[in-house]
C-alpha cells in the first residue's frame, strides 16, 4: 500500500499577461499586445505521507496558493478526500444554526442521512460544539466559528485537510485551543495536514515538517525543528548585570549588540566567525554579570533569514 | 440522484433561512406592491382615457401580464450575476470549487432557493387579491393555461439563469460587470413587458421581444393573451432554442473560466 497522501512530481505553472507598450499606439496595444510570462511554480516535487503535518510557507507571491490550487485542480475526484479551511473565508450558513451547515455539507458530500447524524455527533464531541450548536453562525465568536469551520471541513472524514491561515485574527487562547484540536484530529483520525500560514506559532506547534517555497521553487524541505539549527548561524546571549552596565565597549568581530540597557544586554554571535565558548569568554572579560542565557533565534527570525537570504541570492 | 438531493437540500435550507428571517419577505412584498401597484394605477388611467381598450387589449389582460412579470421577478434570478461576481472578487469561488459539486448548478439552485419562499407566498396572496379585485380573463380559465404557464415559467427560469450567469461569468475577464448587467437587465425588463405590456408593443418591437433571449425569458407575460392559445408551442420552442444555445455558451465560458481560477495565485 502506498504510504503517501500526496505525491507532486515536476509541477510547473507559467502564466502570461498583456503589458502596455507605451511606445505603441492604443490599437496595437489592444489587438496585438506584448505579453509577459511569469513562472509561478517551477518544477516542484515533493511527497506527503499519511498523517504527516506539513507547513507550506513562503513570502507573499512565492507560489504557495498556486501550488495548492494546482494540487486540487481535478477537484471533483479529489474533493471527497480533501477538507479545506480558509481562515479568512467562511463556508458556513450565517443565519442558521451550525447543525444546518453540517447537515448541508454532509449532503454535499453525498453522505447517507444516518451517517451524517453519526458524524455530527462525533464532531460535536470532538470539538466541544454542544454549547453553541443551536445559535445562528453569525452570532458565534471568531474562536467558536473557526472550530465550527474546521468541524464542517471534516464532516466527510477527509484524508487530507488544507488549512489556509486557520488562526488568523484569533486571540492567544482561541489560537491554542484550535491548534490543540487540530493536533487531536491528526492523532485520532490520522488526517494529513497541509498548512499555509504566516503565523510562526501555527508552524511551530502544528507541523513536524516545513517546506519553504519562494519564486515558485522549493527552497527548503526539512523537519521544522531543524530549521533553526540548519539555517541560522547566529546565537543570542543575554547578559544580566551584576549591578549596572555603565559602558558598552565595542565588541570583537563576530559579535554585535542586539539590545542594551543598564540592566541587560543581548548580544548576537555569528557562529561562523566565533564559537559560543570563545564569545562567552570575551563577554565575561568585558562585563560583570549575574546571569547568562544562550539561545537560538526564534522561528520567526529563522524564517525571515531564509526569505531574506533567498531573495538576495536570486 | 445526488444532484436532486443536493438541490432539495439547498431549497429546504434556504426556505428555512427565510422563514427564520422574515424581513426579506416583507421587503419583497413592499417592492412588488410599490412597483407593480404604481404601474397598474397608471395603466388603469391610460386605458380609461382610451375607453378601456388599447390595441385590442383590455386593462384586465394588461394587469395579469404585468403581474406575471413582477411575480416572476420576485424569484430574483437576475441576482445570480452579482453572486458570481462576488464569488470571484472575494475568492469564495475557491471554497466552492473545492467541493464535490458543480459550481454553476449549485449557484443556480441557490438562487432559486433564495427567492422561492417570497415567490410562493407573494404569488399566492397577490393572485387571490387580483382575482378578487379584477377577476380572471377568459384565457386563464382554459384547460391549456395552467400546464403551459408552468412549462413556460420553468423554461423562462432556466433561460434567465443562463442569461444572467453569462453576465456573471464575465467577471472572470472584466473587473466590473455592472454596465453589462444594466444593459441586459433593462433589455429583459423592456422586452419582457414590465414597463409596457407586450400586447401594446409596436410590430417590430414585438418581433424583437419574441425572438430575442431577453424577451423569451419572460414569455410568462404572454400567457394571458388569446394569441397564447394558438402560439404557445412556437414560443416554448423559441425558449428551448435559446436554452440550448445559451446553455452551450455558459458551458464553454465556464470551462475557460475554470482555467483562469487555477492560474491566479492568492
Amino acid at each position: 500500500m502506498n504510504s503517501n497522501s500526496i505525491i507532486v512530481s515536476n509541477l510547473t505553472k507559467k502564466f502570461s499577461f498583456s503589458v502596455r507598450n507605451t511606445s505603441s499606439g492604443w490599437l496595437k496595444n489592444l489587438f496585438s499586445p506584448e505579453t509577459k510570462e511569469i513562472v509561478a511554480v517551477n518544477d516542484i516535487s515533493f511527497s506527503v505521507k499519511h498523517g504527516e503535518r506539513i507547513a507550506f510557507i513562503g513570502p507573499n507571491g512565492a507560489g504557495k496558493s498556486t501550488t495548492i490550487k494546482m494540487l486540487t485542480k481535478d477537484r471533483k475526484k479529489l474533493a471527497y478526500q480533501i477538507g479545506t479551511v480558509f481562515g479568512q473565508r467562511s463556508q458556513l450558513l450565517p443565519n442558521l444554526p451550525l447543525t444546518d451547515s453540517l447537515e448541508f455539507f454532509g449532503v454535499m458530500y453525498d453522505m447517507p442521512e444516518k451517517e451524517i447524524k453519526k458524524r455530527i455527533a462525533e464532531l460535536v464531541e470532538l470539538f466541544d460544539l454542544d454549547s453553541f450548536m443551536t445559535q445562528p453562525v453569525r452570532k458565534l465568536s471568531l474562536g467558536q466559528r473557526m472550530r465550527a469551520e474546521v468541524a464542517a471541513s471534516l464532516i466527510h472524514k477527509p484524508k487530507i485537510i488544507l488549512l489556509d491561515e486557520p488562526t488568523i485574527g484569533l486571540d492567544v487562547v482561541a489560537k491554542k485551543s484550535l491548534r490543540d484540536l487540530l493536533l487531536k484530529i491528526n492523532k485520532e483520525e490520522n488526517t494529513t495536514m497541509f498548512l499555509t500560514s504566516h503565523d510562526v506559532g501555527d508552524i511551530e506547534s502544528l507541523c513536524d515538517r516545513t517546506i519553504v517555497i519562494n519564486h515558485g521553487v522549493v527552497m527548503r524541505d526539512l523537519p521544522t525543528q531543524d530549521l533553526a539549527k540548519t539555517f541560522v548561524y547566529e546565537k543570542y546571549i543575554d547578559l544580566v548585570a551584576l549591578s549596572h552596565f555603565n559602558n558598552f565597549p565595542e565588541l570583537p568581530e563576530g559579535m554585535s549588540y542586539s539590545s542594551r540597557d543598564k540592566n541587560k544586554i543581548t548580544v548576537v554571535v555569528d557562529i561562523n566567525k566565533m564559537s559560543v565558548q570563545e564569545s562567552l569568554k570575551k563577554l565575561l572579560d568585558l562585563f560583570e554579570v549575574e546571569d547568562i542565557d544562550v539561545y537560538n533565534a526564534d522561528l520567526e527570525t529563522v524564517i525571515r533569514h531564509i526569505y531574506e537570504r533567498d531573495s538576495t541570492s536570486n | 440522484m445526488k444532484e436532486i438531493r443536493l438541490a432539495t437540500k439547498i431549497l429546504k435550507t434556504l426556505v428555512k433561512d427565510r422563514i427564520q428571517y422574515p424581513d426579506k419577505l416583507v421587503v419583497d412584498t413592499i417592492g412588488v406592491i410599490a412597483r407593480c401597484g404604481i404601474l397598474l394605477i397608471l395603466y388603469g388611467y391610460v386605458f380609461k382615457l382610451n375607453d378601456g381598450v388599447i390595441n385590442g387589449t383590455t386593462f384586465l389582460f394588461a394587469v395579469w401580464s404585468i403581474f406575471f412579470y413582477f411575480s416572476f421577478s420576485v424569484l430574483r434570478l437576475r441576482d445570480i450575476s452579482g453572486e458570481i461576481m462576488r464569488d470571484i472578487q472575494t475568492g469564495n469561488i475557491e471554497v466552492l470549487f473545492s467541493k464535490p459539486i458543480s459550481y454553476l448548478s449549485y449557484r443556480m439552485w441557490w438562487q432559486v432557493g433564495s427567492g422561492i419562499y417570497s415567490f410562493v407566498i407573494i404569488t399566492i396572496f397577490a393572485t387571490l387579491a387580483l382575482i378578487f379585485i379584477m377577476g380572471l380573463p377568459s384565457t386563464m380559465t382554459m384547460s391549456i393555461f395552467i400546464p403551459t404557464l408552468i412549462l413556460t415559467f420553468i423554461c423562462g427560469a432556466i433561460l434567465s439563469l443562463f442569461l444572467y450567469s453569462i453576465v456573471g461569468l464575465l467577471s472572470f475577464w472584466i473587473e466590473d460587470i455592472n454596465p453589462v448587467f444594466w444593459i441586459v437587465d433593462k433589455a429583459v425588463m423592456i422586452l419582457g413587458g414590465s414597463y409596457l405590456p407586450v400586447a401594446l408593443f409596436p410590430a417590430f418591437m414585438f418581433k424583437i421581444a419574441l425572438w430575442s433571449p431577453f424577451g423569451a425569458s419572460q414569455f410568462v407575460t404572454h400567457t394571458v393573451y388569446e394569441t397564447w392559445q394558438i402560439n404557445w408551442y412556437q414560443l416554448v420552442g423559441i425558449q428551448l432554442f435559446w436554452i440550448v444555445l445559451l446553455g452551450l455558451v455558459v458551458y464553454f465560458m465556464f470551462e475557460r473560466a475554470k482555467q483562469k481560477v487555477s492560474v491566479n495565485g492568492g
